[in-house]
């Protein structure tokens, strides 16, 4: 067997299609410098970093198994996709390192690959299912979804929009402002933003916690069935509160107490207003606990 | 009330007594209201009874819980139109419904049952899901059942709650979400699954 394994060896490499051994790849081409990027690995590892160069560059190693790197440009979409033969039973994992321009859109979809992703200011649109997720934010919209990976979004403290979504993935938020929606299953969600002007919170077993200051008129929604929720407000709060759980404790700093919302019911609610009340914060839960309290 | 030791004030008692009495006899028997009350509150109340009777206390919430299926459905529709290549699908009989990822249906109380196009679209999705599933690493596979019976067994909490207490809006909020949730879940699950990522693994066959 082992003098025929050169030839199959040959064999592999010259027929088109056909998975190769791993493989070193350095490319790059010229782009919209903000154009949008869309980036496909299923395993491995993908770093997106944003450049000031009208460029994307491609460094990085193919997995064994993998049929080719795709690397395309068609007028503003820039495509890099790892592709993996019809029928494999080889993980294909590549790690990819990319180089973007900072103000690209950026889509990247993965199944166990990593994701990171620093200095890229245009929208983005990140998936994967059971890697991890790291990125940066700014202005512009952000989107990130894992099934069971953790997820980690670094802000500036600039307000944008960001939605989270993960099935037991937790998810770890810091620095960011303006709108934030967030929905696990089972994962935890540690969210602290500079300021809040809009945020929707919502899981089924996962705990929620948000540390924020409220921006004026903010609208502060988070909802649990099992999960506990803590909101921590800083600075001076200026807030309607609808607090409510059937089962859950509620605790409360700013001073009213819940109460009974039946003598004969376990329900318990709290309703106040601190300030001058131009901000609405709403809680809910079955049998989480509730905290409401400053940092 | 005071008593002198001649024995006066016994008579003055025993005087006041009967004049007491002799006024309690006079009074009538009964008292009629100037003019008969009950027509307006029956009117007060019959429009309440009548709302009550017609609409039950989980109906509005289920008016809501169509609304967002619809959304949800369409939506959903749109995605798949957009994402997915294959050819369409028969739609699916709801007469014997599967649950392909092993997650059972809750047991609502009557007033607060999801619809048939509920189920349907659900069945539409776990089925879509269960394709997927295959495709994706076991570890992950356990990680979707799992939470997805999370979500059911939250619904059941909620459930058992409002059959102890129909009618709490906390409740029916939190039940309508939970539907939601489940929805939303199967949906994103399918999106990440299908995606341009999961596409190259779901169309490879790929054991990670």
């Amino acid at each position: 067997m082992t003098r025929f394994a050169p030839v199959l060896v040959l064999a592999a490499l010259a027929t088109p299609g056909m998975p190769v051994l791993a493989e070193e790849v350095s490319r790059r081409i010229e782009v919209d410098p903000a154009g949008q990027v869309e980036i496909s690995n299923v395993a491995g590892s993908v770093v997106v970093t944003g450049w000031n160069r009208p460029e994307v560059q491609v460094t990085g190693e193919l997995g064994d198994g993998v049929e080719k790197l795709e690397f395309t440009r068609q007028g503003e979409l820039t495509r890099i996709r790892v592709v993996l033969p019809k029928v494999s039973h080889r993980g294909g994992s590549s790690d990819l390192e990319i180089r973007i321009p900072a103000r690209s859109s950026l889509t990247i979809g993965a199944v166990s690959a990593d994701i990171k992703v620093a200095g890229v200011e245009g929208v983005q649109r990140l998936q994967t299912v059971s890697g991890e997720l790291v990125t940066s934010v700014g202005k512009e919209d952000v989107e990130c979804k894992t099934v069971s990976g953790d997820l980690t979004v670094n802000g500036r403290g600039e307000r944008g929009l960001l939605t989270l979504n993960t099935v037991s993935g937790d998810a770890t938020v810091t620095r960011v402002a303006g709108e934030i929606n967030a929905n696990t299953v089972s994962g935890e969600l540690r969210i602290e933003a500079v300021q809040a002007q809009r945020s929707r919170l919502r899981s089924t077993s996962g705990d929620l916690s948000l540390r924020a200051a409220l921006a004026p008129g903010a609208r502060i929604d988070a909802e649990s069935i099992s999960g506990n929720v803590e909101l921590l407000l800083q600075g001076e709060t200026d807030a309607e509160f609808d607090v409510s759980s059937f089962n859950g404790d509620i605790d409360n700093c700013f001073g009213p107490k819940a109460s009974r919302t039946d003598e004969y019911a376990p329900g318990r609610e709290l309703r106040f207003r601190q300030g001058d009340g131009s901000s609405r914060v709403r809680i809910k839960t079955l049998n989480g606990d509730i905290r409401l309290c400053r940092p | 009330m005071t008593t002198g030791s001649d024995g006066s004030g016994h008579r003055n008692q025993s005087d006041a007594d009967a004049r007491l009495a002799a006024a309690l006899a006079r009074l009538p028997r009964a008292v009629e209201p100037p003019h008969d009350l009950w027509p307006r509150i029956a009117a007060a109340i019959e429009p309440a009874t009548e709302s009550r009777s017609k609409v039950s206390p989980g109906r509005p919430w289920l008016w809501q819980l169509a609304a967002a299926l619809v959304l949800v459905v369409t939506s959903s529709a749109i995605t798949a139109a957009l994402l997915q290549r294959e050819p369409a699908r028969a739609p699916v009989a709801d007469a014997a419904p599967r649950d392909p990822v092993g997650v059972r249906r809750a047991a609502f109380p009557a007033d607060y049952a999801p619809g048939p196009e509920y189920h349907a679209a659900r069945q539409q999705m776990l089925d879509a899901l269960a394709r997927r599933l295959d495709q994706l690493p076991p570890e992950t596979r356990v990680v979707i059942a799992g939470n997805l019976a999370e979500i059911r067994r939250g619904a059941d909490k909620i459930a058992a709650a409002l059959a102890e207490q129909p009618g709490d809006p906390l409740l029916e909020e939190l039940l309508l979400n939970a539907y939601q949730d489940e929805l939303a879940m199967l949906a994103n699950v399918d999106q990440l699954t299908r995606g341009t990522g999961a596409r190259s693994a779901a169309d490879s066959k790929v054991t990670l």
